[in-house]
């Protein structure tokens, strides 16, 4: 790889961090806005349900999302603020579908420490100023004069310095806050200010209330009549008021999230790190508060977030799983719930780590991840490619054959679809009720299996068996015409289109007969000199129902010919080399070039361009798709042609930019496709597979596709073992008893294809599992699964004891060969050198593998490297060794076999707080740290003195936004020597907010020529809210700001392709390159992921 | 704290309690049809890309004040004494935000503007205004007052009044 890098999203973060509801899209129209750390999306509440409107990128992590109504306005304003200090205030334009800035600007102060619990944003509920809390210490106001116009900010004094909530009060004469604080004895208050615009200063408040709950941790202000407060404690809730105090005890839970159902605060829903959904009443007479109630309702996603739609639908926002969309019914269902969970949104995050598998050894990394927290926990199976929407399926075994026919040669629709089986032929039809039923052709035989069957011109049909060539009338299904194979041989393979038929029978014969109306005529016959394997005349020339070419493959000498029909000459002659014979030959027309595709019984495919008029092959290209023989079939969707490639990996076939590009189909093993376009089922395929019949629509693009394995517990590592075909995982299972929680640490055995788990292992208690890998070692032909465990005793900071465990999975379980207790956690495992690595705390220790005279094994160490804080992330490439440290960023290590050693080579003096490390090349490292940046170091192996040598240089430095747990080298997309980005290594990321990106390493022309596209782009496409993308993107920590360098946004450039024409049409003037060249290149990215 | 071990779970009585609590819903019919479309994810939501200006111009970006706090408040409560304790003529004391350099000079401005006010005559006509509204001033100001004429500065805002009445009276 290399030190010029683009960063671009394969899949965006679904943490769903904020929610609010309000009219924000028109006076009468009810939205729904969602947050997910850097995007919003703006929904429309609908009487048929929720309806997208927009997918906002926002320049930012949002801290603050919320809707207000400025005095005089007819819909709501969005208010947003972002964790490095901007904020913007939005305005729907309902005549351009647009967002307004409406306000803008920099909250930041020059000095202020930054708040530990989160940046607070609330508006006050009459609209008179917003407040936040950014700073210890420090509350800023930005006051909204008469005309609703935001002022310039100002900063008041804040006595409480641990702040844990604030929340402005409804119904005062004057801007009123509730300040809810933790004082040096850990005792929690609340405090109530009065904040005076013009003298810029808190003035004490009408009331207060001390030592609450020790939990205490969330308020909710409560609307007028009531008004007053919520203060909701692990234990108890309060209602607090100037001339009420209610509490209630409430089971020991963590609220972390609450929304209001009733306008007038009566009703709220509060969710807990349970998963637990109540319901919590205040009950009142008049507006005299007289009581507290709740109510356990059921359990949800753990959520983050909760709001409250309409008609007793709730959405539940969630960090830790799915977020849902649930009702709330009136009965409680046979278990006590009164929540039917309706509809889930995936969310990813938070990934905690991931391993890329490539089980088909295609070149195209399915990602599995350890997704999710707690209850929600789960794994993750990402995959890209082509979705296909199941419609309708039969159970029907054993499908050797698939074709569909119309019912009269101008109806625009399918309507037969002829199955045939190894001594039967079946034909299904479209009944009235638009059900797919079994019906006949007379004129068809049915009793044995059908070889090939087509529409032909007058209205007839073509089928072809092993004895016979039958015309049938499509209108009165009766048989017109019989061609007989001669006696003594049967027919092996044929085709046929709408005019032509050809085939082959034993005896090396190949046989072409032309179709009139009622008459089938044998044109032409020919011997070759072996036996046939193949044949195709799909009509690639002018006229769409007669070709004058025809592919044939051959037994014994593996070759491809092309004949010319209807003299059946042969024109062309292509050695196919190796020993595996053509199983499906193709001739097709992608974006006006003709290419003849040969698949072979090894799951390869050859492709070649064919010329039309010479019948010459050229530009030979072979791609592994499968394991097993491949069938050909075109089919077509929106009006261009595809072919799918039906296999055990099936795959579809298509042309951009006169490439061929190859997707793979999100469906196990399919032994046979046709296009199916019926009248019920538009543009739909009928697909084979495993025992059973489907009906069902294609994509049009490829995507990512994600299957879920739930776990109901926390896995956080995963690894997998090609020999086992297994993965292990390290999960936690939090227990509640009674009050008391515990947990529990597994290492699970997971079967790599049904992801059933096949066996466990417990840890100890306290013992938790902190690294796992797949190794063998030197003189040991055994594939072991290594765990580095730490004990995580409460009387201890750092853990001062740990193990390594070495298993061999055998005959499904794991067996416990070595253990070797360390001094410390084992944060990372690795294969080196036919050894183990292990990072134990601040030491680096280096294993081997060694066979005692019992006949047992052991770890023995062997030597070590001291001088790290804590060696969290570790990667490995010969004999270097780079560690990823807890604060002092990125080292270098060498492994020295004459002495045994492991020497510090350089470092990088910066200090970051790393998250995660991988190695790009030989000289160039990638780093992820704690605020959200990534960066890249370079060896400097020339360097002229000792002290330049032992320093690595930072080349790299972006703004990510996200926080990276893992970088892992790989592809999301098949590789194939046939495209360009098949050449460009890429490394994939996995973060907390469920991001799946993708890091490609560019060559550095390319680049360049990128980095002037970005440039340019970023003077026509617009941060929302006027947020900049530059500040957004530079490198950013407590220490230090910088530009971004050596990295790109692919995320900006990719959006090109979104651009109107006349913007498209700027840039191009502006790189004096054609749009056509443009939207190429950025194409050619997109294929990145 | 009695009550908590009754409250978890009483599986019925919770249960007929959570009916109750959830009748009337709000609902402005939203959400109503039988069969609801729920994931729009499917519907491929429009991803906005901004081709038009989204920033404002640079003034009316907002920025927060970077005054100290410290001397802001030291500036405002001046200020509201300038405006208590002498007449409104008293230049500057009407523009309210002003650069540094006329906080300075209203600095030096108040320093004659206090030994002024040393002097009978103003002493007489500021007290003339002070006797009439003595309650609107805070205990502060009063305090500064009393040690001005060098009385006792003790007791609460009534008595401090009173104090001072009965020195001017």
């Amino acid at each position: 790889m290399s030190v010029w890098n683009y960063v671009v999203t394969a899949h965006k973060p679904t943490n769903v961090t904020h929610s609010c509801v309000g009219n924000f899209t028109g006076p009468q129209e009810l939205n729904l806005i969602i947050a997910k750390c850097t995007r919003i999306e703006i929904l429309l509440l609908t009487p048929l349900g929720l309806q997208p409107v927009l997918d906002v990128p926002i320049y930012g992590r949002i801290a603050t999302l919320k809707l207000f109504r400025p005095h005089g306005e007819a819909q709501d304003f969005l208010f947003i603020a972002t964790e490095r200090y901007k904020f913007c205030v939005l305005q729907w334009d309902v005549e351009t579908q647009e967002l307004i800035t409406k306000a803008m600007g920099d909250v930041s102060d020059r000095i202020g420490r930054p708040t530990d619990s989160g940046q607070i944003g609330i508006i006050d509920p009459d609209c008179r100023l917003i407040g936040l809390h950014l700073y210890d210490g420090l509350f800023k106001v930005i006051p909204f004069d008469n005309k609703g116009q935001l002022k310039e900010a100002f900063n008041i004094r804040l006595e409480e310095l641990q702040v844990l909530d604030i929340k402005f009060l409804y119904g005062c004469s004057k801007p009123t806050i509730v300040v809810l604080y933790q004082d040096n004895k850990d005792a929690r208050h609340v405090k109530t200010y009065e904040v005076a615009l013009k003298d810029k200063d808190f003035v004490e408040g009408p009331w207060s209330q001390n030592n609450l709950d020790n939990g205490a941790e969330l308020l909710i202000p409560v609307p007028p009549p009531l008004c007053g407060v919520l203060i909701i404690g692990e234990e108890t809730i309060v209602y607090c008021s100037a001339n009420a105090f209610k509490a209630i005890p409430i089971r020991p839970s963590i609220t972390r999230a609450y929304g209001r159902v009733d306008a007038d605060g009566s009703r709220y829903l509060l969710g807990d790190h349970a998963g637990l959904l109540h319901l919590l009443v205040i009950t009142h007479e008049k507006e005299k508060v007289t009581g507290l109630k709740i109510e356990l309702l059921g359990e949800t996603s753990i959520a983050s977030t909760i709001s409250y739609l309409d008609n007793a639908f709730v959405y539940i926002g969630s960090s830790y799983g799915d977020s849902q969309l649930i009702k709330l019914t009136l009965q409680p269902d046979a278990k006590g719930s009164y929540v039917e969970v309706l509809e889930r949104y995936v969310n990813l995050g938070p990934i905690v780590d991931f391993c890329v598998v490539d089980l088909e050894r295609q070149g195209q990394g399915q990602v599995v991840t350890c997704s999710g927290a707690y209850k929600d926990g789960s794994l993750r199976v990402v995959r890209n490619g082509i979705g296909i929407n199941e419609q309708a399926s039969v159970e029907l075994q054993g499908i050797k054959g698939m074709w569909s026919l119309r019912s009269s040669t101008d109806d625009p629709h399918d309507f037969f679809l002829v199955v045939s089986f190894i001594s039967e032929t079946r034909i299904l039809a479209m009944n009235m009720e638009d059900e797919l039923e079994e019906t006949e052709i007379q004129g068809f035989s049915s009793q044995v299996q059908t070889l090939f069957c087509h529409d032909a011109v007058f209205n007839q049909l073509v089928q072809v068996t092993s004895s016979s060539v039958r015309l049938v009338s499509s209108t009165s299904r009766d048989l017109k015409n019989e061609w007989h194979a001669p006696a003594g041989y049967s027919i092996n393979v044929a085709t046929a289109n709408a005019t032509q038929v050809l085939l082959a029978t034993g005896g090396k014969h190949l046989v072409y007969l032309e179709i009139v109306d009622g008459v089938l005529i044998e044109k032409k016959y020919v011997q070759l000199d072996f036996e046939i394997s193949c044949l195709d005349i799909n009509p690639i020339g002018e006229n769409p129902n007669y070709s004058q070419l025809a592919a044939v493959g051959m037994w014994t000498d593996i070759s491809v010919q092309i004949y010319s029909l209807p003299d059946l000459n042969r024109i062309t002659k292509e050695h196919l080399g190796g020993e595996i014979i053509p199983r499906s030959v193709l001739l097709c027309t992608f974006e006006g070039i003709s290419y003849l595709l040969c698949a072979l019984g090894d799951g390869h495919l050859l492709n070649f361009t064919l010329n039309t008029t010479t019948g010459e092959l050229t530009d030979r290209k072979k791609v592994s798709l499968g394991t097993q023989p491949i069938t050909l079939r075109t089919f077509s969707s929106k009006n261009t042609t595809h072919v799918f490639a039906a296999s055990d990996r099936p795959t579809v076939i298509y042309s951009s930019n006169k490439k061929l590009l190859y997707s793979n189909v999100n469906l196990k093993e399919v032994s046979h496709m046709c296009p199916f376009n019926s009248a019920a089922f538009p543009d739909s395929l009928a697909i084979a597979k495993e025992g059973e019949l489907t009906i069902g629509t294609i994509d049009d693009i490829q995507k990512l596709h994600i299957r879920s394995i739930p776990l109901g517990e926390h896995a956080r590592r995963i690894c997998h073992q090609e020999q086992s075909r297994t993965f292990a995982i390290c999960s936690v299972k939090n227990n509640q008893t009674g009050a008391e929680d515990s947990e529990t640490h597994f290492i699970r055995l997971l079967d790599d294809q049904s992801f059933d788990l096949v066996t466990y292992y417990q840890l100890d208690a306290f013992e938790y599992a902190c690294s796992i890998l797949s190794c063998s070692f030197s003189d040991d032909s055994n594939v072991y699964y290594c765990v580095g465990t730490a004990y995580v005793l409460p009387e201890e900071n750092e853990p001062t004891k740990g193990r390594i465990l070495v298993f061999l999975v055998e005959d499904g379980k794991l067996q416990l060969i070595a253990e070797k207790e360390t001094k410390g956690s084992v944060y990372s495992l690795n294969a080196f050198n036919g050894k183990l690595l292990a990072a134990i705390n601040q030491k680096i220790q280096l294993y081997k593998w060694t066979l005692r005279d019992d006949g047992t094994r052991e770890l023995q160490s062997e030597c070590g490297h001291h001088g790290h804080i804590l060696a969290l992330y570790v990667q490995t490439r010969g004999d270097f060794i780079v560690v990823g440290d807890l604060m002092k960023s990125i080292s270098l290590l060498i492994y020295k076999h004459e002495e045994g050693a492991i020497e510090e080579r350089a470092r990088d003096y910066n200090a970051n707080w790393m998250s995660a490390v991988e190695i790009l090349d030989d000289d160039v490292y990638l780093g992820a740290e704690n605020f959200y940046n990534l960066f890249t170091v370079r060896k400097n192996s020339e360097g002229a003195t000792d002290e330049e040598r032992g320093r690595l240089e930072v080349v790299g430095e972006y703004h990510l936004g996200e926080f990276v747990n893992r970088f892992r080298h790989g592809s999301l997309v098949m590789r194939l020597p046939d495209s360009d980005v098949g050449q460009i290594p890429t490394v994939i990321f996995g973060t907390v907010n469920g991001v799946i990106g993708v890091i490609a390493s560019l060559p550095q022309e390319h680049y360049s020529f990128l980095e002037k596209l970005q440039t340019n782009l970023r003077k026509v496409i617009k941060g929302v809210g006027g947020l900049s993308h530059e500040q957004w993107r530079s490198f950013c920590n407590e220490k230090k700001t910088s530009d971004t360098k050596n990295f790109l946004d692919g995320d900006l450039i990719e959006s090109f392709l979104d651009l109107s024409r006349g913007k498209m049409d700027e840039i191009s003037k502006q790189m004096s390159v054609p749009v056509e060249e443009l939207c190429k290149r950025v194409e050619e990215l997109t294929r990145l992921h | 704290m009695e009550g908590f071990s009754s409250q978890p779970s009483d599986s019925n009585q919770a249960a007929s309690g959570a009916s109750i609590s959830l009748q009337n819903l709000p609902s402005r019919g939203l959400f109503s049809a039988p069969v609801l479309s729920l994931n729009p994810e499917y519907g491929r939501m429009r991803v906005c890309v901004c081709e038009y200006e989204t920033s404002l111009p640079e003034d009316e970006h907002i920025k927060t004040n970077q005054q100290n706090i410290l001397i802001r408040s030291l500036k405002l409560k001046k200020q509201k004494e300038k405006g208590d304790s002498s007449s409104k003529d008293v230049k500057g004391a009407g523009a309210a935000e002003g650069s540094r350099k006329r906080v300075a000079e209203r600095v030096l401005d108040r320093a004659p503007a206090k030994k002024a006010s040393m002097q009978p005559r103003q002493e007489e006509s500021s007290n003339q205004a002070s006797s009439r509204d003595f309650q609107g001033l805070t205990v502060e100001r009063l305090r500064a007052l009393l040690k001005a004429k060098g009385l006792s500065v003790k007791g609460k805002k009534e008595e401090l009044i009173a104090r001072l009445r009965s020195s001017s009276g």
